[in-house]
């Protein structure tokens, strides 16, 4: 989906900062980072490792807070909610894929999926059932719904990770390098499934990514260095300066 | 809530291994505790039937007369006046019977022994012929005046038989001392202390000994059709028996033997009645029920705190081995007090399960035990009032040892439930190991 079909912010981050302590030293993780992201928009994070990446998507999935500055979520000062507040926008806003899929090994593909809609208490079994078996049709793992994540490949327990990511229809969802533990057919695949969702429900995907093949599927890339903003350029420009060498 | 339910028992079926050790653990304190409990239930049943037939009531109501100050017996005068009233007052009375008590010698040719003597009816008294087991001679023998009961041991040491005669003698209230040849009709098997330290004879030989008249008795034993009302018929009787014009004794929750000296101390003469229960009369043995009831919870302290620190343990690692579960889960959108709950549920489940297990097996334990009518030595057989090991197991204290054991392990388990509930979702999630 262009970025342009829907100009209101889902993330608004403005003057960000995030510092760590270890020990007595003080890490600066984010040093005032500025980022707009409009609902619908497929956008990379890219960086040299230890440039912030996750940090930022911790600060914008609301699994972390900021130092300093502000953090809006869906119109939401994340500062100002409380834990449980956060909870329920992570559980109704947001969706979560993880670099190591991050699923629940006792539960099966088809549990895992339904877990967020449990959480969330809107649906009837029925409905809930459906609403799983659409999402894992669409995944292509209906057959396995059955199984649990241990007999499944790293692509196909990536996949579910997806879907239990959709299952809510979250106006954003967050992936954190999810193709870093995938082979190059595998990471595609996530990948074009992940684009094939943006385009077909409109949900918002930030990712983070050091593969220059990932990032060119985005509509645009933020690169950050050393925990500042460097620039937003587009993935075309993204891939020529990796190319050349400029992280 | 399922989720959470089915998530807490895969996990468990997963670390099969822990799962089988800590579960092993507590079904062993389970078991144990069933059968200790059964053990002091059995011992308090066997208690209640030898002593509410040896030697008291549910509710007795006795007293002393006083002829002088500083003389007691233990007698109640005009006892069928008091027992018509109680037969009014107390609906809940299945049936009442009088008894005579006293102290006295009983002398053979080549021994003698102290004990107290019981005068019964013998045609009145059918929880008798219920608990007694005589080993020989007959009951009914008793109905003849002149005639005594006694137990094993006594008749082993006074070296009598069936047949033979013993005398008995004693101090008549006013001081002078009196005998009465007694033809020994039945020996019965020991049961206890009660029967240590008693013999039973018809009750005109007691009144022929003590030279006491037909309207005295020793004490007024009623028994209840429900064990249950005793606290509300004892008070009852303290009110009407006073309104009635008799003097009753302040209540002193002792065997009436165990009194003489704080009555004799006291300056009244003339009759007052006592109240007791039948858990007075035996205070005297009852410490044994305290002793092994101290010892179970002190046992039951320790063994818990060893659980308590396996599962504390076991959920430690349960909860940094899955630490990025948490983090997961908690990014996901779930509440710190549903994290919270599913470790709970754990051990929740976790002690269910050992739980029942050990309940089975404890019960199964108590039931061959029973079955076997394993004997126990003549010390043990001296507390628990009976020869043999009854361990009495009833549903409620089964239900009642499964929900201590697991109510312990599940608020033992709040602990690092909680830790675990208060993990940041990034820390969590970025855990390594």
């Amino acid at each position: 989906m262009n970025p342009t079909a829907s100009q209101s912010s889902i993330v608004s981050i403005t003057n960000v900062t995030k510092d760590y302590t270890l020990g007595k030293v003080v890490v600066p993780a984010l040093r005032g980072v500025d980022l707009e992201v409009h609902a619908g928009e497929f956008i990379s994070i890219a960086g040299p490792s230890g440039s912030g990446k996750t940090t930022l998507l911790n600060l914008i999935g609301c699994v972390d807070t900021a130092t300093g500055g502000v953090v809006r979520v869906a119109g939401q000062d994340t500062k100002q909610l409380t834990e449980r507040q956060l909870t329920n926008l992570r559980l109704n806003t947001i969706g979560f894929i993880f670099q190591s899929f991050n699923l629940v090994q006792v539960l099966s593909v088809f549990q895992n999926v339904e877990f967020p809609l449990l959480l969330q208490r809107k649906l009837d079994k029925a409905q809930r059932r459906e609403r799983v078996m659409q999402l894992l049709e669409q995944v292509g793992l209906a057959n396995h719904a059955k199984h649990r994540p241990n007999e499944l490949s790293g692509g196909q327990r990536q996949r579910v990770a997806v879907a239990r990511a959709l299952v809510t229809r979250p106006q954003l969802v967050l992936a954190d390098e999810p193709t870093a533990n995938l082979d190059s057919v595998t990471g595609q695949n996530i990948i074009d499934l992940m684009k094939e969702l943006n385009q077909k429900e409109g949900t918002t995907f930030i990712f983070s990514t050091h593969d220059a093949k990932v990032m060119s599927h985005a509509n645009a890339v933020v690169r950050l260095a050393d925990g500042k903003f460097l620039d937003r350029i587009s993935a075309a420009e993204a891939s020529r300066a990796m190319a050349a060498g400029d992280h | 809530m399922l989720q959470l339910f089915l998530i807490a028992f895969r996990n468990l079926g997963t670390h099969r291994r822990r799962t089988l050790l800590l579960g092993g653990a507590i079904a062993s304190v389970t078991a144990l505790l069933v059968i200790l409990m059964g053990l002091s239930t059995g011992m308090k049943e066997s208690m209640l039937r030898s002593a509410t037939t040896l030697s008291t009531g549910h509710v007795n109501v006795a007293g002393f007369y006083k002829v002088t100050a500083g003389q007691a017996a233990p007698v109640v005068t005009g006892y069928p006046a008091i027992l018509e009233q109680i037969r009014k007052d107390v609906p809940e009375l299945d049936f009442a019977v009088q008894r005579g008590r006293g102290w006295l010698k009983v002398v053979s040719e080549t021994s003698s022994i102290q004990v107290g003597v019981g005068g019964i009816d013998i045609q009145s008294e059918p929880g008798l012929r219920q608990v007694l087991q005589i080993r020989a001679g007959a009951l009914d023998g008793l109905a003849e005046p002149g005639t005594v009961l006694l137990f094993e041991k006594q008749a082993k040491k006074l070296n009598v038989q069936v047949g033979e005669s013993v005398t008995l003698a004693a101090q008549t209230l006013r001081g002078a001392s009196n005998t009465v040849d007694a033809r020994v009709v039945a020996i019965a098997a020991d049961m206890g202390m009660l029967s240590d330290f008693g013999i039973f004879v018809p009750s005109e030989t007691l009144r022929s000994l003590y030279q006491f008249k037909s309207d005295t008795a020793g004490a007024l034993l009623l028994y209840l059709k429900d064990i249950q009302h005793v606290p509300v018929v004892q008070a009852r009787l303290r009110q009407t028996l006073t309104d009635a014009g008799h003097t009753v004794m302040d209540h002193d929750p002792r065997a009436f033997f165990m009194k003489f000296e704080t009555v004799n101390r006291e300056a009244w003469t003339g009759q007052r009645l006592d109240i007791t229960n039948w858990e007075d009369e035996i205070s005297f043995i009852t410490w044994t029920l305290t002793a092994l009831n101290s010892l179970t919870g002190v046992l039951i302290f320790v063994l818990m705190v060893i659980i308590g620190v396996g599962i504390m343990n076991t959920l430690w690692i349960a909860i940094r081995e899955r630490t990025r579960e948490i983090g997961t889960l908690r990014a996901i959108g779930m509440q710190r007090t549903r994290v919270l709950l599913m470790f709970v549920f754990e051990a929740l489940l976790l002690g269910l399960l050992g739980t029942l297990a050990g309940a089975s097996a404890g019960l199964v334990l108590c039931l061959a035990v029973n079955a076997m009518a394993v004997h126990v030595p003549e010390v043990v057989a001296v507390f628990i009032m009976s020869d043999t090991l009854n361990l009495a197991v009833h549903p409620s204290s089964i239900v009642g040892a499964m929900a201590f054991i697991t109510a312990c392990t599940t608020a033992i388990s709040l602990i690092p439930s909680f830790l675990a509930a208060r993990l940041k979702p990034v820390t969590a999630m970025h855990h390594i190991g």
